[in-house]
């Protein structure tokens, strides 16, 4: 074989290597990389018959510091976010209960779409202990909205608002004594990839507030995955 | 095609490479024509209204008046690349020929071009014409989308809301599509419609279902971090399934 | 007077011009940066806490961006000159002298040089590393997408990638042609000592790379998130990294504006004497089309993004609907631009192939005249098509017929150009060699291109096929299969008038046949995803695409294998290659008529035309 033919092969590995490099390490430039399952927790009755029951717990917090950012935030310790962590995964054709604990105030949603529960059991939530089906549209703080690839797996959609804090509850330091406590339950069907994201506008200062803690990875959005 | 006329042979069309170019012609012609269409109409996704049979066929018929064009180019280089090839470091020898311009196959290929063009124009519009009129439709039912960094949602006129679409078959539909933050782009894949939702806009568009199923919905300009998964479904259903549906949702929307 | 000031500004030594080059325009560069960056978060005041829009990062951000581009372009040089011309003198003779690079070796090609082959060859480098970092990022893409669930790149990362591939590639695309052979061969083509405007030329380049740098730094803060067409408002709303990409376009679109200038006035006043209209090479054409074409696109395309600028860092509502302006303000400012561009990148590689055709099939060129109207009928068409990409944006619906009209018109010189091609190759004898083949995998690839392309146009069938994986992969067939096609076939071709000597013939052969091979590949794949309702610049898709998507990212591995292969025979034949003869293709255009090297000025004597360039072939007795 001619010696310039041999020569490119190496020029070939040289510069797959230098992808190869480059794309392992943006691949490993995460700051999400952990999982949450959900807590095996019996079995529950339900319109569709006795399920598999599983247990989230998880918060928002309207900054970085008590999430998996660490103690100083990370990267933006003033953007809202969801912890401990954000990608969770649950078991498939089994009941979920999820408890989402808001420390966070709020404004007006900017679709009242999403100021009612919609998805769950019975199309409710306890909030704070009380059953209700819907909050104000103008007191939300966050939501928690799964959704997803619409192809070849079942289509699960839930969406459920957190009260935001009151103004005058909302400390100067730290974080309230009074959070808005929310639990929820739905059903999985069979095993997919979905996607969840917060639905209330709280990247500030950017346009339709959805830039900042809302376009990045690891704060109010990521992935929820059913496992089969 | 007068560049072919040297005084040696008076009648072009005799010439070898001409008669095998004809030959060529009509075989590419035939097989880019049936490839070209059987590649469109297999892969594309299996029509679920009269807009999207129409956009079928439109490929259909474009892909066959342009294949006579690739057929030539192609029969020509084909022609060209099987009558001696010159391989090495030194130029072959000077063509036998020196022949610079031939108004007169310019004029075919221009005219034969235009023409070709006006003819896909006006198939084009015709079609155009008739999704516009639809827009129109006051009887049909009227949607309002919602787009909404990286969910859909839909209003009905008596009040239900859902974040997945249900339509009754066979009844003209205008959708009346917004956004509430960045442009998003409302596709109904299966029935061949797109409208782009901008904030601050509302713009329609129409279509009528014409086949019971489950079809998609996706966003189609990207619209952000979560732009892959803008993602829902559209259930077509029966007259009445869809008046049941509605008149629930309505219910569910309405209470506390 | 005038002898006194040409004795101060050469008398002490070294003048200043001797002493810039790179490493000080890098070190001014970021000095620069770091200065004003200190100096704007010292004085620049704190966003209100409820503020609509928090910008002060975006103007320390742009500022300090403004703060490199200020530093480089000072620490190049770019200044000395129109300073020197702002207090009354010019450069003296042997300054200009030093400028053009003269007996300085290797170390001219690492400063303001004014040598238009010299800057021929600069623009050739950096062409070739934006592809090979846009292609790395393509390569990513390519990867994400070979499982359906997504996810090996975090969606921003991904969504960045997507956006600066794009951007860079359209960068690289735009200069291919007119850069380095536009610079190292058209003006000995023409028969020309230089540019007539050589400092201009030694600024377009110095901006190309002055511009790099907030690229690059904008992916480290956040990204270019919006894909490379960063519509309003999703460009405000994206991270910091969407400064970057501003500053980009500026600076970029400034050196496309002054190198269109440069490169239409050497055309049509430096001539050599008896090159008139119809003596002058295809090529020439092709190139004046291009930049002409952008001296209108590029300043529209500034100032799309100077307004995005202004609603990013000073709260403006140009482009935000709820303030009183418009996204489709930006989509319109943007494809005003957008579509010339794509001509802007195609006609020259068309011409440059044109150019080719003759040669190696040892006949004239068939149709020059065809050829020119082709040229100017898409140069005309092009400024008028615009609002094709917002059929659906819902903009003006009525306008949407008369723009398929004026869209499916450009078939018409397209075709013409077709028939150039195809009425060359006939008859003729083919010499076979890679630039050659190439004219044939254009064909392929652009008609392919071309017919996509009416589908798209009809207002009806892009209802389904805009925003899908399906246009992904048509202007992919017309700017990569048609326009790289011809820009390497190019490269090959004037490599022996560039180098000295000739490309490596083996390794042209499988870089053209992987990359050729890999390309249909890849971009059938993609039409079949497209057609089954894949959208673009998604990171995930739904598992029944996964085949396809496989398919397609096999065929880019084999692409990127043949490019590093060419990428081998570019850098091996220019160190130990075959010495070139004078006239390797035996070619009549005046650029093989000089020895390498070329001397500074090109010609000793200017030569005169007598003849077109296309006297190939015998009359039959």
């Amino acid at each position: 074989m001619n010696k310039r033919v041999l020569a490119a092969l190496g020029t070939v590995i040289l510069g797959v290597a230098v992808i190869a490099g480059v794309g392992s390490y943006v691949a490993n430039a995460k700051n999400d990389s952990r999982v949450l399952a959900a807590t095996p927790a019996g079995t529950m009755d339900t319109p569709q018959g006795m399920l598999p029951h599983a247990t989230l717990d998880i918060s928002v917090y309207p900054d970085s510091m008590a999430g998996m950012h660490g103690k100083d935030g990370g990267a933006h310790p003033g953007y809202v976010s969801y912890g401990p962590v954000t990608n969770f995964e649950v078991p498939a054709h089994s009941v979920i209960t999820m408890t989402v604990t808001n420390y966070d105030g709020g404004e007006s949603l900017n679709n009242d779409y999403f100021a009612r529960v919609r998805g769950t059991l019975d199309g409710s939530a306890l909030l704070n202990g009380e059953r209700m089906t819907h909050i104000s549209p103008d007191a939300v703080g966050h939501t928690f909205t799964i959704h997803g690839l619409a192809v070849e797996q079942d289509e699960f959609f839930v969406s459920v608002p957190m009260k935001a804090v009151a103004e005058e509850d909302m400390p100067e330091e730290g974080y309230t004594s009074k959070p808005n406590v929310t639990v929820f339950t739905f059903v999985t069907g069979g095993p997919g990839e979905y996607i969840w994201n917060c639905e209330y506008p709280c990247g500030d200062g950017t346009i339709a507030k959805f830039g900042a803690a809302m376009s990045t990875m690891g704060y109010m959005s990521g992935h929820f995955t059913v496992k089969g | 095609m007068t560049e072919l006329m040297t005084p040696k042979s008076p009648q072009w069309w005799k010439k070898d490479d001409v008669k095998k170019t004809f030959i060529l012609w009509i075989i590419c012609t035939a097989v880019i024509g049936f490839i070209g269409v059987e590649f469109h109409v297999r892969n594309i996704v299996a029509p679920a209204s009269e807009n999207m049979s129409s956009i079928i066929s439109l490929i259909r018929i474009f892909t066959w008046a342009a294949s006579p064009v690739a057929g030539l180019v192609a029969a020509m280089c084909i022609t060209v690349l099987t009558s001696g090839r010159h391989y090495g470091d030194n130029p072959p020898e000077e063509a036998d020929h020196e022949i610079r311009n031939s108004p007169r196959t310019a004029a075919v290929w221009i005219v034969v071009s235009g023409a070709l063009t006006l003819f896909a124009l006006i198939g084009g519009l015709i079609v155009l014409q008739h999704d516009n009129e639809a827009i129109l439709d006051t009887q049909a039912i009227q949607v309002k989308v919602t787009g909404q960094q990286w969910v859909w949602n839909f209003d009905y006129s008596n009040g239900a809301r859902s974040e997945d679409l249900y339509l009754p078959v066979n009844k003209p539909v205008v959708f009346h599509i917004t956004s509430v933050d960045v442009k998003h782009s409302f596709w109904v894949v299966q029935m061949g419609i797109k409208m782009d939702a901008n904030p601050g806009y509302t713009t329609e568009t129409a279509v009528t279902p014409d086949k019971i199923g489950v079809f998609d919905v996706r966003c189609a300009e990207l619209c952000g971090l979560l732009h892959a998964y803008m993602q829902t479904k559209v259930h077509v259903v029966s007259q009445a399934d869809y008046d049941a549906w509605l008149s629930a949702h309505a219910a569910t929307e309405a209470g506390a | 007077m005038t002898t006194l000031t040409q004795n101060t500004a050469t008398a002490p030594g070294k003048s200043i011009i001797e002493k810039l080059n790179v490493i000080t325009a890098l070190a001014l560069g970021v000095i620069s940066a770091v200065v004003v960056w200190r100096l704007s978060l010292a004085f620049l005041p704190e966003d209100a806490e409820g503020a609509r829009l928090f910008s002060r990062e975006d103007k320390i951000t742009l500022l300090s961006m403004c703060g490199w581009f200020v530093g480089f372009m000072t620490g190049i040089g770019a200044l000395v000159g129109p300073f020197r011309w702002l207090m009354g003198k010019d450069l003296a003779h042997d300054e200009n002298m030093f400028l053009a690079g003269e007996n300085m070796g290797p170390k001219r090609y690492f400063r303001y040089t004014t040598d238009h082959k010299v800057v021929g060859i600069q623009y050739l480098f950096i062409t070739i590393l934006i592809f090979f970092l846009g292609g790395g990022l393509a390569m990513l893409i390519r990867t994400n997408l070979g499982t359906p669930e997504g996810g090996w790149l975090h969606a921003q990362a991904y969504n960045s990638i997507v956006g600066t591939h794009g951007i860079l590639m359209i960068v690289g695309t735009i200069i291919m042609v007119t850069g380095p052979f536009g610079n190292f061969i058209m003006p000995i083509m023409i028969g020309a000592r230089d540019m007539a405007f050589p400092r201009l030329n030694a600024l377009s380049f110095w901006l190309i790379v002055a511009a790099a740098i907030p690229l690059l730094w904008g992916q480290f803060i956040g990204g270019i998130t919006t894909g490379w067409s960063a519509y309003n408002p999703l460009a405000s709303q994206a991270p910091l990294g969407m400064d970057g990409y501003i500053m980009y376009i500026c600076i970029f679109a400034i050196s496309t504006m002054v190198a269109g200038a440069n490169i239409t006035t050497t055309v049509v006043k430096m001539r050599a004497k008896g090159m008139t209209w119809n003596r002058t090479p295809i090529f020439i054409y092709g190139t004046v089309a291009s930049v002409a074409l952008a001296l209108p696109a590029f300043p529209v395309f500034f100032l799309s993004q100077v307004l995005s600028a202004f609603d990013r860092a000073l709260d403006t509502s140009f482009y935000n609907t709820a303030g009183g302006g418009s996204g489709w303000l930006y989509e319109n400012l943007f494809w005003l631009m957008g579509h010339p561009e794509v001509y802007v990148i195609l006609i020259p590689s068309l011409a440059a192939l044109m150019e080719m055709a003759p040669v190696f099939t040892r006949r004239p060129l068939f149709s020059f005249n065809v050829a020119i109207m082709g040229i100017a009928g898409i140069s005309g068409l092009s400024v008028l098509v615009w609002a094709h990409h917002m059929y659906i944006s819902g903009w003006a619906p009525l306008l949407n017929a008369p723009f398929m009209l004026t869209t499916e018109l450009i078939s018409i010189p397209t075709g013409m150009l077709f028939l150039v091609l195809v009425g060359t190759l006939w008859r003729g004898r083919l010499w076979m060699t890679m630039p050659l083949m190439s004219i044939f995998a254009l064909l392929w690839n652009f008609m392919i291109g071309g017919i996509t392309g009416i589908y798209l146009s009809d207002v009806p069938a892009d209802a389904f096929l805009h925003g899908s994986m399906y246009v992904t992969a048509h202007f992919h067939y017309t700017l990569m299969g048609a326009g790289l096609t011809g820009a390497v076939a190019a490269l090959v071709y004037w490599f022996p008038k560039m180098t000295g000597r000739m490309f490596d013939k083996t390794l042209s052969w499988i870089a053209f046949w992987m990359i050729q091979i890999g390309f249909n590949v890849a971009f059938v794949g993609m039409f079949m995803v497209g057609l089954a309702g894949q959208p673009r610049r998604v990171e995930s898709y739904a598992p029944t695409f996964n085949t396809a998507n496989m398919v397609t990212t096999i065929g880019a591995y084999t692409i990127m294998i043949g490019f590093l292969v060419l990428l081998h025979g570019v850098i091996s034949s220019a160190r130990s290659g075959v010495k070139a003869p004078k006239n390797p293709w035996q070619a009549k255009t005046l650029e093989w008529s000089v020895d390498y090297p070329i001397p500074l000025e090109n010609f000793d004597v200017l030569p005169t035309v007598t003849s077109d360039a296309y006297g190939y072939g015998k009359a039959k007795s």
